[in-house]
């Protein structure tokens, strides 16, 4: 019971203990803020891949599978599966509709051509549409001049079917980040920087595509002039920076993959002086999205996938007549999402780990402080585990009051961290959105302000012959003096680079996984940094002790 | 009491003449290491003290009087080979460390010269930590509000009654003493061992904490005190000079 008395006394009476727990805490908010952006981080790499690309895909690039929509039957035949969809994906250069005059800008695109319809029932994609009416609870907390307010109904075409509302004509979905008017504000929505160039106010672009033959060899290139319906986000930089999405059946036309008649070249000609038609060449597509009935996970959807190609290929190859007979199944890629974004995903969570290694050294920081802290409190305290021995105290008692207090300094100090973490994790967009700035005036001023004021208040301690004080506040002084400079100095670093990490915003959710383990790690070493001063103090002799001056 | 009650000159080589010897020691040594230099501070010390006997030990500085205070109170080990110390019938040498520890805080009281308060706990809790030391968690919830009121009693015995909610700091060399008699007394020891407790008072408040122990012999406490003022020794029932290591 005196234990805990004294623990306390101890712990709410001096500065000492209170920098202890400061140094707990920061040492405990640096784990999980750095854990926790890369589990966040992770995470969304995950959820936007399974989002963005259903859970099973199956691929044949470039000349694609032939007869896709017989697979598609066979797969949405699957109890497994709920919906598969049909995509085209390539690459080509997009001709932007400024700046004005006839010199254009170009820009190298990755071009998804899809069944809206069923491309939106196996991706997020309808979610993703960035330029819409703004919901009741969005309109709430959105700026009064975000730019979406100003959308009417009726205004934008229909991005579920790519259609312009007013000519009719088929037109393309955009990443938010292709083109470089849209500017990302610091609450995450986007504003054109010129409002005659918001594209899809009217907007076209022309996109021109390079089919390859079968025999693998460039055929002409092929151009659609298209109006931008909508502009999509779906937070991962690289598709927002460079996808552009289309009609699959335009997608097929650039590239030569629509159905076709097919003529013999290598015979005579007909009587019209035409080649002779032998047969009709399927449309192809190169992926099939596949997204899981509720409840199945990717690997069982895959399986039955899988055999549902098999059954595809052996109805298609043993018809009579056929003229196109689909790649066989050791050809096809068929994968879950997972291991599509394996080579991403990968090498981020391996990252992870090094970085939990790596701050875990940290722990072996914060026993070191409570030690070294400890140590000086035992130093100190030595009259006083004399006294407690003289009125009957054991030694395990002793050992119990410092074990004891490095255990509570461990716990405050992993919940002030906590909470630490929590601002800085739950803000991080904010604060990275500030670094990436220039510091204001008056933040410089006023650390030159509160620096002069502790300088002169160094002064009059040293007039005042207050050693202690003077110094203290000169330290102050010179501190203060340090952050204002570097204020004044900085010059916005965007630290987060969404090119490097893919994703335009930063994580801001807490790991718990990582704060629980974090706060058991900051614990358990606070009692081990206080362990070895505790059994100094167990052992001191309590003779030596009462004499101790 | 009277009868056990001896004149100055009635023990000799520290032996009470009453037959009921509370506690004792029996040519006991203590060297210290200082260095690489033996400094033998005791050279088989003899001294008995009979229950309610006040005891003065008296002797000049680095005579080795705080020493054997502290063998007797189980504080310090006497050297091996040599005598024993025995509180009760028991030889307190043989005690193993709980023992010793049950020793120090029922059996024993302490006074230093120096008060030794523990500077972060106020009067109330000063007083009662011998008792808090006693029992666990959950006993010291059952006995609190008696052993409160014992200190109370204590305290205001020892003119403290405004003191308690004070921390040492803030209290006068006598008041602080007083508070650590208060403390010694918490636990109703059988002795109550004091060093030089008026070492370090003037003669005023030095005469006050006498006052007090007098009252606790009168009261039946047996008492061993060490002071190098013979004054002071006058008090007791009994003086004994400890001279190089050796009681005379």
């Amino acid at each position: 019971m005196y234990q805990a008395l004294l623990a306390n006394r101890y712990l709410t009476s001096r500065i000492i203990p209170l920098i202890a727990v400061a140094a707990v805490a920061l040492c405990v908010a640096l784990v999980i803020i750095v854990v926790s952006v890369m589990t966040g981080f992770l995470d969304m790499l995950k959820s936007s891949g399974k989002t963005l690309m259903g859970d099973v895909i199956v691929g044949y690039p470039v000349r694609g599978i032939p007869h896709y929509e017989r697979l598609i039957d066979e797969i949405n035949g699957l109890s497994t599966a709920a919906v598969a969809s049909p995509l085209i994906d390539s690459y080509g250069l997009l001709r932007m509709p400024y700046p004005e005059g006839d010199d254009k800008e170009v820009v190298t695109v990755q071009v998804w051509g899809i069944q809206p319809e069923s491309f939106a029932g196996v991706t997020g994609m309808a979610d993703s549409i960035y330029w819409k009416e703004l919901s009741e609870q969005e309109a709430a907390t959105a700026r009064d001049d975000d730019f979406r307010r100003r959308i009417k109904p009726g205004m934008l075409g229909d991005s579920l079917t790519l259609t312009d509302p007013v000519t009719g004509r088929r037109g393309a979905l955009m990443g938010i980040h292709v083109s470089i008017v849209n500017d990302r504000q610091q609450d995450g929505s986007y504003e054109p920087k010129f409002d005659h160039w918001w594209l899809p106010g009217g907007h076209e672009v022309t996109l021109t595509l390079v089919p390859i033959s079968s025999k693998g060899s460039i055929s002409e290139p092929r151009d659609r002039t298209f109006p931008i319906i909508n502009e999509f986000h779906t937070g991962v930089y690289q598709i927002d920076k460079s996808r552009i999405m289309i009609p699959l059946e335009d997608a097929q036309h650039l590239l030569r993959l629509e159905e076709a008649i097919k003529y013999d070249t290598s015979g005579e000609l007909d009587e019209n002086g035409r080649p002779p038609v032998i047969g009709t060449s399927p449309a192809r597509a190169t992926k099939i999205l596949v997204r899981a009935a509720d409840g199945v996970t990717p690997d069982e959807l895959l399986a039955d996938v899988r055999m549902a190609y098999e059954r595809f290929w052996m109805k298609v190859a043993a018809e009579d007549g056929v003229m196109e007979v689909p790649p066989s199944r050791e050809l096809v890629t068929m994968l879950t999402w997972e291991q599509q974004l394996r080579d991403l995903i990968g090498p981020v969570e391996k990252e992870r780990e090094l970085m939990r290694i790596l701050f875990s050294i940290i722990y072996l920081v914060c026993a070191g402080l409570v030690l070294s802290i400890f140590w000086a409190i035992v130093y100190e305290k030595t009259r006083d585990i004399g006294i407690l021995r003289s009125v009957g105290a054991s030694r395990l008692g002793i050992l119990w009051i410092f074990l004891r207090y490095g255990m509570v300094i461990g716990i405050l100090g992993s919940i002030l961290g906590v909470g630490l973490a929590y601002l800085v994790v739950s803000n991080i967009n904010e604060i990275h959105d500030a670094i990436g700035q220039d510091a204001p005036t008056w933040s410089w001023v006023a650390m030159y302000s509160f620096g002069l004021a502790a300088a002169i208040g160094m002064l009059v301690s040293i007039t005042r012959s207050r050693v202690l004080y003077a110094i203290i506040l000169g330290l102050v002084a010179i501190s203060l003096g340090g952050v204002a400079f570097a204020l004044q100095q900085h010059v916005g670093t965007v630290i987060w680079d969404p090119a490097v990490y893919y994703f335009s915003t930063l994580p801001s959710q807490l790991d718990f996984f990582t704060v629980i383990i974090t706060m058991i790690g900051a614990i358990v070493f606070s009692i081990l940094g206080a362990a070895v001063p505790a059994a100094k103090a167990a052992d001191t002799d309590p003779v030596k002790a009462l004499r101790y001056e | 009491m009277n009868d056990l009650t001896m004149t100055p000159a009635a023990g000799q080589q520290g032996q009470a003449t009453g037959r009921d010897v509370i506690l004792s020691a029996h040519d006991v040594a203590k060297t210290y290491q200082m260095g690489r230099v033996e400094v033998k501070v005791l050279k088989g010390a003899s001294i008995e003290l009979a229950t309610g006997e006040w005891l003065s030990i008296l002797g000049s500085s680095g005579s080795g009087k705080s020493t054997l205070l502290h063998l007797l109170g189980g504080l310090d080990q006497a050297d091996e080979g040599g005598g024993g110390i025995r509180y009760r019938q028991q030889e307190i040498t043989g005690f193993n460390s709980r023992q010793l520890n049950t020793y120090r805080n029922l059996s024993v009281g302490f006074v230093f010269q120096f008060y030794h308060l523990l500077p972060e706990l106020t009067v109330m809790e000063n007083t009662v930590l011998p008792a808090m030391v006693a029992r666990g968690r959950l006993k010291w919830y059952r006995d609190r509000a008696e052993i409160t009121e014992r200190a109370r009693e204590l305290l205001s015995q020892f003119g403290l009654d405004h003191r308690l909610e004070h921390r040492p700091r803030e209290l006068s060399g006598g008041e602080r003493q007083r508070t650590a008699i208060a403390r010694a007394l918490v636990n109703q020891p059988s002795i109550l061992l004091a060093d030089e407790p008026t070492g370090n008072l003037d003669a005023s408040t030095g005469g006050e904490i006498l006052d007090l122990i007098k009252q606790q012999h009168e009261q039946g406490l047996s008492i061993i005190m060490v002071t190098h003022d013979s004054t002071i020794a006058s008090q007791a029932d009994r003086q004994v000079h400890l001279v190089d290591g050796i009681v005379q």
